[in-house]
């Protein structure tokens, strides 16, 4: 059996008239997280029904677990949440619970056993018998997340997971998609936010105009954007930094948040300098940290490229 | 297989449990039962038997031979029925009038607080072999009909007593006098349409309705409901879970598992108040002759059946189609261009229907009874109103069968392609080449 629980080979989609996902290739190995970056219309939610066997490719092929099976036929070891989420709205919470674990080929006394325990876990068991359109629409998206779940798949392929949950449901959330990377299973998911993948992921793709822009662990892909990166947090009289900021001699980049920025050092600037520069302004500073560069300003640096490119070709 | 199963289960219990449902399910039962036993409950009060005192002033036997013709009387023509007059004979011996009187006395006092209370007083003196003339006191002269059985009944005696004073013998007399009893049969077109043929007539014609009619809703309720998976994406989860082919299959038998059930529960109802009206009757404390009058044709085991084994494989061929057509559409107002197509089919149908009933045995009631989407409603229809073979069954059933797993393939195609396109509705020549993919 292969290592890699997702193999994608030179895939291509295309719909009428545009490519929504030009030869991409990309591993996801057993275990662990796997982050699907990109900005919207990247071509993510494409990739990933091209994963489940929902659309076909036009070119390339899909392995999952090593095997040529389509994912249909292997849908018992396979989770997936899509993006956009729907229920059956006049099903009762456990019956619309059930039936999805039944689809996976769970017995029904099984799949009423798990349901009522997730539902139990994620805090929604006294809503077992409502109707799902009487659940507000967190509720139903913790709903649906343990529908994707129910039958312990091997590897979880979950569409943007968290956008729309509050902070507490979206914890919740995370803590069970960290539970089942330490069981030792995988978990695919894709994102636009990139501190939820920076926090969770060990490896991530970062995909824009449906072409691979990056790949690696974490790790890697921070070493490899490389650069001296420094995240500033600001007390008070930040206007005084702002011709320190627009010094290219200095700063190669800046990332503004407003009350924080996140820069990148030009090679002929150091860190010292840029301390001297700002204290000596009068700049009140709060933290001064020579970091690494957040995932967030590599997907801005690689992405913002990507969507340059065509224009400068454009021009010249 | 368990997955469909489990599809089948899901769409027969969305189904059931619904609030439409369970009320259409009941109401009609009740609508039926109601229908046969009111006008028996109606009838009831008009025709019940009467309690007649009868002041017998002759001094031969004419008041005993009245009052034994008034008790042979039966409220209808069954000779098990109630009978229609319980007479108590008083002998009046010279004091007719003051009897009457006080016999009167008793009449049309309220039932429940005197039962011996009389509904009328009847004279017979010895004059009334010659003159005719009876005199009658009580509650229900107004009513003809009443008047005019009373009427008949002492008639009959008083022209038997007079034919027996001729010197006639009086078996003769009774022979003679014995009444007609007509036996209608309807002609149509020249021909006779046998003893129940109004009464197949309205069967037929209910039988197709009721096939039209939930043939149609349960139709447009597959489609949607495919849409809605469509729409709530939970077509996604389903489609990474299963073969489109399982899920279409498992929504049509859902679905039909439901109509079936419906049907079933609707047809057997009509078959046991046709076949059990008796126990019916006693059910809710009528005659059974008064239900017995009813018009209720009587609906044969064998015709339920075939009335449901039809209704199956039409609703199953319809469905698939009305499937496939949620398929390729995004909302319920994008399905009417094609959704028109499937039901004008199913309406040519219905009214070919019409041309059945008029002559089930021709050419075109035959012919259709063997195309699939005609036969659907048709043959139930020509069962119902003719001789249909068991060879001629087995045929139609074979080519409907054979019918509904080439279109359940085909729309199997469409829907397997349809389920996941969002946007734009196919062309026909798209939906070709999408049948035409391996």
């Amino acid at each position: 059996m292969s290592s890699y629980a997702v193999r994608v080979e030179g895939v291509t989609k295309r719909f009428s008239g545009h490519t929504a996902v030009k030869s991409l290739s990309l591993d996801v190995p057993t275990g662990g997280i796997f982050g699907l970056l990109g900005p919207n219309g990247a071509g993510k939610s494409t990739s990933i029904r091209m994963m489940m066997d929902i659309i076909e490719p036009d070119e390339g092929k899909i392995m999952l677990f090593g095997s040529e099976k389509s994912p249909r036929e292997m849908s018992e070891r396979l989770g997936y949440l899509p993006e956009e989420r729907g229920l059956y709205k006049k099903m009762k919470v456990l019956d619309q619970l059930v039936f999805l674990g039944e689809i996976k080929g769970l017995k029904t006394s099984e799949a009423k056993r798990r349901s009522l325990a997730w539902l139990e876990r994620l805090g929604l068991g006294e809503w077992s018998q409502k109707k799902v359109e009487d659940l507000s629409k967190g509720m139903q998206q913790k709903v649906q997340f343990a529908g994707t779940l129910l039958h312990d798949p091997d590897l979880v392929i979950l569409d943007e997971p968290f956008s729309g949950l509050d902070p507490v449901n979206s914890q919740v959330m995370k803590d069970v998609v960290v539970d089942i990377a330490k069981s030792g299973r995988t978990v695919l998911f894709s994102t636009h936010i990139m501190e939820q993948a920076e926090k969770m992921c060990d490896r991530v793709v970062i995909i824009a105009r449906g072409e691979k822009v990056v790949d690696g662990s974490l790790a890697e892909v921070k070493a490899e954007f490389g650069g001296n990166h420094i995240a500033l947090e600001f007390t008070h009289d930040k206007e005084r930094a702002a011709r320190i900021l627009a010094d290219r001699q200095l700063i190669a980049r800046v990332d503004d948040y407003g009350a924080s920025a996140e820069v990148e050092l030009a090679s002929t600037g150091t860190a010292d300098a840029l301390l001297a520069a700002l204290v000596g302004e009068g700049v009140g500073l709060r933290r001064f940290e020579v970091v690494e560069p957040s995932l967030q300003s590599i997907f801005i640096a690689k992405v913002g490229d990507a969507a340059k490119a065509p224009a400068n070709q454009e021009v010249a | 297989m368990s997955k469909t199963f489990a599809v089948i289960r899901r769409e027969f219990i969305a189904r059931v449990r619904t609030r439409a449902f369970v009320i259409t399910t009941l109401i009609l039962p009740v609508m039926m039962v109601l229908i046969a036993v009111i006008p028996a409950l109606m009838m009831r009060g008009g025709d019940r038997t009467m309690r007649i005192a009868l002041v017998d002033g002759t001094s031969d036997s004419l008041g005993s031979r009245i009052a034994s013709a008034l008790a042979a009387e039966r409220l209808t023509r069954d000779s098990l029925a109630p009978a229609r007059y319980d007479v108590t004979r008083v002998a009046a011996s010279g004091r007719v009038t003051a009897l009457r009187d006080s016999l009167v006395a008793f009449t049309g006092l309220s039932r429940d607080k005197n039962p011996e209370s009389f509904d009328g007083v009847l004279v017979i003196s010895d004059s009334t072999v010659v003159t005719g003339r009876a005199d009658y006191l009580g509650t229900n002269t107004s009513s003809f009909e009443s008047m005019g059985q009373l009427e008949g009944s002492i008639s009959k005696v008083l022209a038997q007593t007079r034919l027996a004073q001729s010197g006639l013998d009086p078996s003769v007399v009774a022979n003679a006098i014995r009444p007609a009893d007509l036996n209608a049969t309807k002609v149509s077109d020249g021909k006779a349409t046998g003893q129940s043929g109004a009464a197949s007539f309205a069967i037929a014609y209910f039988m197709a309705f009721i096939l039209y009619i939930s043939v149609i809703l349960y139709g447009q309720q597959t489609m949607t409901s495919v849409i809605e998976e469509k729409t709530s994406r939970i077509m996604e989860v389903i489609a990474s879970s299963m073969r489109p082919f399982q899920m279409l299959l498992g929504k049509i038998l859902g679905v039909g598992t439901t109509g079936l059930l419906q049907m079933a529960i609707w047809g057997g109802t009509y078959y046991l108040i046709s076949s059990q009206r008796g126990r019916l009757a006693s059910l809710f404390g009528v005659s059974a002759a008064a239900m017995q009058s009813l018009p209720i044709p009587v609906m044969s085991t064998d015709l339920l059946i075939v009335f449901l084994v039809y209704f199956t494989l039409g609703f199953m061929l319809f469905g698939a189609l009305y499937a496939a057509i949620g398929s390729i559409c995004n909302t319920v107002q994008e399905t009417q261009q094609y959704a028109s197509v499937v039901t004008v089919t199913l309406m040519i149908s219905f009214f070919s229907v019409f041309a059945v009933m008029k002559d089930p045995t021709g050419g075109l009631g035959v012919t259709l009874s063997f195309v699939p989407f005609f036969s659907q409603l048709v043959m139930p229809v020509r069962y119902s109103l003719a001789a249909v073979s068991a060879g001629e069954l087995v045929l139609s059933l074979a080519i409907g069968v054979a019918a509904l797993l080439a279109v359940t393939w085909l729309a199997g195609r469409i829907y397997r392609t349809g389920i996941l396109m969002y946007g734009k509705k196919p062309t026909f020549r798209e939906l070709f080449r999408w049948v035409r993919q391996g």
